[in-house]
């Protein structure tokens, strides 16, 4: 009988927050379907005299269109995949190549190249914000996307990951077997070294994609011309000019998350492990 | 090479593979012509419209019109002044971020000194005098005015009426609170007013500042500095806080856009609005379900015989010094500021009546307009022009905001903790709130080695 | 492995690593001492100024309320944060849980939003009156004021409750996976001997879990110490009225960015790295004291 009890009060209380957690969304959802006066007189749905005394023949798309015509957001769309895409792989593929050199080459100089990455990996951000502008400045490389892609390529964090990774899944035989065999180092690290990391390779990737999608502060500050602007930034453009028309917004919120949803969907293993792999040991 | 990448590393691979070439496929497009910028889309229509009409005139240096957001046109146009980013020909700054434009070096301000260019063609004459101070520093004007901005008194001319009320008895504030206090009470009896007299609150720094003006405070003095613990200052906004705290509290903010405004209008919120011509626009479009039950009147003054308006926002068109053709954007921003069809244009979309005197005689101005009960609008805030205050710039503006306005909020807690009806009671907190602004602003103020070391 | 030649190999790989870090890390670091000694207008105009950025900020008001703010929403994020993360993952670790993965996807996708965009989302719920979190708890309990100034006065609260929702469910999942790691033959043993649920946790489950918290608290730390965009946004680009939505990175953005000034910016980005810094220092040093108890 307690034992009941207590499994209706588990279930209870995780199905109450399960929901808490979902009516943002779909408050989100219902909202990026209404029009702006629909929006103002009801929560969710708007009432109405159909099924279940919701107005389903107000619902409209009408918000979604004006995004995709007038107001320009395949634009920042398409800068967002370029910008995300193109600086996660790139990422990956050098925190990769560092890691490994870390794991599993032997060099004069390693010990003072993984002191450098663990004491890179304290240093904050924000002291180097003001400074990194003032040098892409003298670069000049503001306002482009080298300027916002190449200081976050190769972060001591991402090393340092796929050192451990690789410290513990490569086996030294297998690399020397490999070498006895004459592959050159950087067939190894390709044909060899990556396939034993994908599961890092995956939560790397899905980090960085993440990471580079919903940064705002960055483009914020070094991309001024707006059509090279990404969603995080164009959006809060949009916000400004339509502040109160809530169902834009909406709208304009669904596009810029299903895709970063979408991805994790097809990395949620790798990702979740590797997001918990610094913290748990084994 | 392919055999060891999972589903989601191929997809993204392929992804930016394919979104760079799109990019480099993509043709440069020219940045010809003259780019004019704003941060609203409705001075981008009037904009738009000049330029339709001068693009014709001059093919080889047309004008193109491009809207951003407050913030964004500030980061964009600061980040073009400091470090040499694409920045526009032609800005239009607003009152609020003016400051920002001024607070380095005097060589360094991103805007061309049009002081000559105004003296040259003879304008200074033809503009209202009070409209040109927000733009000028130190006697140089930088920047061509958009508006006049006089601010009124807008009330809900059926609940007055309807009480039986007649506004002609009303000449300060004082007898505007008198006055109107009958209405000011709560209807359903939940403990909560449902109809406030005025819409401003503690933290509506506009309101304040344009109460400030009009009582002949403010901020800055003519040289620049700063004067916020001015005796005038310590005065009104005495007066003002016990209206927006303690248990006599009258008043409150109304959004005028948004979900909740147009309910909030319908159950007769809020009595009456600090309302300049852009104000009147704004609501006109925003609130229809308000056709006829508004009117305007001069705002009550401070003291009898006093000020009866005052000044709230504003936009200036300047040239930026990388403009490769100032003489031709000079004879745009003429062209365009200058023209009684833009002056028409503005008021007609927006009630916003011009600062150039010769468009005052437009016979638009005194048609009478239903929204608000017939009366003729323009005419009205027109009358009121030449007695709007000066604004002086400075650098500073953001900073004195801040702190005034930290001031202001701690004088309305100190009434609200003592119960205080009376103002003469709360002067001298409000006094030594209003000193330390002055200090906390003068040290602000001497920290920028750039603006310091300038001759007032 | 051949010792006596000269091994190009791995500083082939490293030099991505080495020369974007040599550029983009230690350059800008040097810099950031020269640039704290000066006043700037742009990162074209700079002055001397010595030790007077450091010296105004001590007395900024604007800085100490910037500091306020943020250690007012990292408190209150970790200790509302931190409890139903734990509460989460313990009541998803019970054997035998149907619908565990969907559960734990269903608190987790939160924080797959990033911040920039919840703030846009939560920017109509949190509206007075007609938004949806005054307008329901105003349904639930009647006494609840349809005017609660979410986006002004109790903006912390509202970004307090804005993190809560993204970050639990990420939290959450590092306690799970640090909740599988507790042996069972250890919580069957203390059951065995009598240990009711209570003493279970607190003298089985916890031990084990410390260190995976006190790594989860100090990344919560570090992460709403630089908290920005969240309020920038919500707040229409601004701190807020009354700078109540100030927090110390949005000073940062606003004197280095919008007024200009990247010396002081960078003075404020020292004491802001210097207090990260310390943090951590202190979280590694309670967690080997703890460890070698």
């Amino acid at each position: 009988m307690l034992r009941r009890l207590a499994n209706v009060l588990l279930y209870g209380l995780l199905i109450f927050f399960a929901v808490l957690t979902l009516v943002p969304f779909a408050y989100m959802v219902c909202g990026a379907l209404k029009s702006k006066y629909d929006f103002a007189a009801s929560l969710f749905l708007p009432a109405g005299g159909g099924w279940l005394g919701v107005g389903w023949d107000r619902l409209t798309l009408a918000n979604f269109a004006r995004l995709f015509t007038e107001l320009g957001l395949p634009r920042a769309l398409h800068n967002s995949i370029l910008l995300a895409s193109v600086s996660s792989i790139l990422t990956v593929l050098c925190c990769a190549m560092g890691g490994y050199a870390l794991a599993k080459h032997r060099f004069r100089g390693r010990d003072t190249v993984m002191g450098v990455v663990l004491s890179a990996l304290i240093i904050p951000g924000p002291l180097l914000l003001a400074p990194s502008f003032q040098l892409l400045y003298n670069l000049d490389l503001l306002d482009t996307y080298t300027g916002l892609i190449l200081p976050g390529l190769a972060p001591a964090f991402g090393v340092f990951l796929f050192r451990q990774a690789m410290l513990n899944s490569v086996p030294d035989e297998l690399l020397e077997a490999a070498r006895m065999d004459g592959a050159g180092e950087i067939r190894i690290f390709f044909e060899l070294v990556l396939p034993l990391v994908r599961p890092m390779l995956g939560a790397f990737l899905m980090i960085s994609f993440m990471g580079t999608w919903n940064n705002f502060i960055s483009p914020q500050i070094i991309l001024q011309s707006p059509e090279l602007h990404p969603l995080s930034v164009a959006l809060n453009n949009l916000k400004g000019l339509y502040g109160t028309d809530y169902g834009v917004i909406m709208a304009g919120t669904i596009v810029s998350i299903a895709p970063v949803m979408c991805l994790f969907l097809l990395l949620q293993k790798e990702f979740i492990s590797g997001l918990t792999s610094g913290a748990v040991k084994g | 090479m392919l055999r060891f990448q999972s589903f989601g590393l191929v997809l993204v691979t392929v992804l930016a593979a394919v979104s760079t070439t799109l990019v480099l496929l993509q043709p440069v497009e020219p940045q010809d012509g003259l780019q004019y910028w704003t941060f609203d889309r409705s001075h981008a229509q009037v904009a738009s419209a000049a330029a339709a009409n001068w693009n014709p005139r001059h093919p080889d240096l047309p004008v193109r019109v491009t809207t951003l957001t407050g913030p964004t046109l500030l980061t964009r146009m600061l980040s073009g002044f400091y470090s040499d980013t694409p920045v526009g020909d032609m800005i239009e700054v607003e009152r609020g971020q003016i400051g920002q434009v001024f607070a380095g070096p005097v060589q360094d301000i991103g805007f061309v000194d049009l002081t000559d260019r105004i003296d040259r063609d003879g304008l200074r004459a033809a503009i209202n005098a009070p409209s040109l101070s927000p733009w000028s520093l130190h006697g140089r004007n930088y920047g061509l005015p958009h508006d006049v901005h006089p601010t009124m008194l807008l009330y809900r001319s059926d609940l007055v009426e309807a009480a039986g009320i007649d506004v002609r008895q009303i000449e300060t504030w004082d007898d505007y609170f008198r006055v109107m206090r009958p209405l000011f009470r709560d209807h359903d009896g939940d403990g909560r007013p449902d109809t406030y007299l005025l819409n401003t609150s503690p933290t509506n720094m506009g309101a304040h500042e344009v109460m400030l003006l009009q009582a002949g405070g403010g901020m800055f003095d003519a040289a620049g500095q700063p004067v916020l613990n001015s005796e005038i200052n310590v005065r009104t906004v005495a007066r003002m806080v016990v209206w927006m705290a303690g248990p006599n509290r009258m008043t409150a903010d109304a959004p005028v856009s948004g979900p909740s405004a147009i309910k909030l209008a319908g159950e007769g919120y809020m009595l009456a609005f600090l309302a300049p011509d852009w104000f009147a626009g704004a609501i006109k479009k925003e609130l229809p379900n308000l056709a006829g039950k508004l009117k305007f009147m001069p705002l009550p003054a401070w003291e009898r015989g006093g000020r009866r308006t005052s000044v709230l926002g504003g936009t200036m068109v300047g040239i930026t010094k990388a403009c490769r053709q100032p003489d031709e954007a000079w004879a745009f921003i003429k062209h365009l500021y200058f023209a009684p069809e833009t002056a028409r244009r503005l008021y007609a979309t927006f009630c916003i009546v011009s600062p150039i005197k010769s468009n005052w005689s437009l016979a638009c101005y005194d048609e009478p307009d239903p929204y608000f009960s017939g009366q003729p609008v323009g005419r009205l805030f027109l009358n009121l022009a030449g007695d709007v205050p000066e604004r002086i710039p400075s650098p500073f503006y953001a900073s004195a905001t801040t702190v005034l306005s930290a001031a202001i909020v701690g004088s309305c807690r100190h009434v609200d903790r003592h119960g205080i009806t009376d103002p003469a009671a709360v002067e001298p907190e409000v006094r030594r709130r209003l000193d330390a602004a002055q200090a906390e602003l003068l040290g602000i103020m001497q920290r920028n080695v750039f603006v310091a070391g300038r001759a007032p | 492995m051949r010792p006596q030649r000269f091994n190009f190999a791995p500083w082939l790989f490293l030099a991505p690593f080495l020369g974007v870090f040599a550029v983009f890390t230690i350059w800008p670091l040097l810099r950031s001492f020269v640039l704290a000694l000066q006043q700037t207008y742009g990162p074209g105009t700079t002055a001397w100024v010595g030790l007077r950025n450091f010296r105004f900020l001590a007395t900024d008001p604007l800085f100490w309320t910037a500091a306020f703010n943020t250690l007012q929403y990292t408190l209150g994020s970790l200790l509302i944060q931190l409890p139903v993360a734990l509460g989460l993952a313990l009541l998803l670790n019970r054997r035998g849980l149907r619908g565990r993965g969907v559960l734990r996807l269903t608190f987790f996708a939160p924080s797959l939003v990033g911040l920039p965009f919840v703030a846009m989302l939560f920017a109509p719920i949190f509206e007075k009156r007609t938004g949806l979190l005054n307008a329901s708890l105003h349904w639930f309990f009647p006494l609840w004021d349809p005017e609660f100034a979410w986006m002004s006065e109790y903006v912390m609260s509202a970004l307090i409750l804005a993190a809560l929702w993204i970050y639990a469910g990420f939290n959450m999942v590092y306690f799970l996976a640090a909740l599988q790691n507790v042996p069972g033959e250890l919580l069957e043993a203390a059951a065995m001997d009598g240990a009711g649920p209570w003493q279970r946790f607190r003298h089985v489950i916890l031990p084990e879990i410390a260190p995976v918290a006190g790594f989860v608290t100090l990344l919560s730390t570090i992460g709403s110490f630089q908290m920005f965009e969240l309020s920038y946004i919500l707040l229409n680009n601004g701190p807020g009225p009354e700078n109540r939505g100030l927090t110390v990175m949005m000073y940062l953005y606003q004197t280095g960015f919008l007024t200009g000034d990247l010396g002081y910016a960078s003075a404020i980005g020292w004491v802001l790295a210097l207090t990260l810094m310390g943090i951590a220092l202190f979280q590694r040093r309670l967690a080997r004291r703890y460890e070698n108890r």
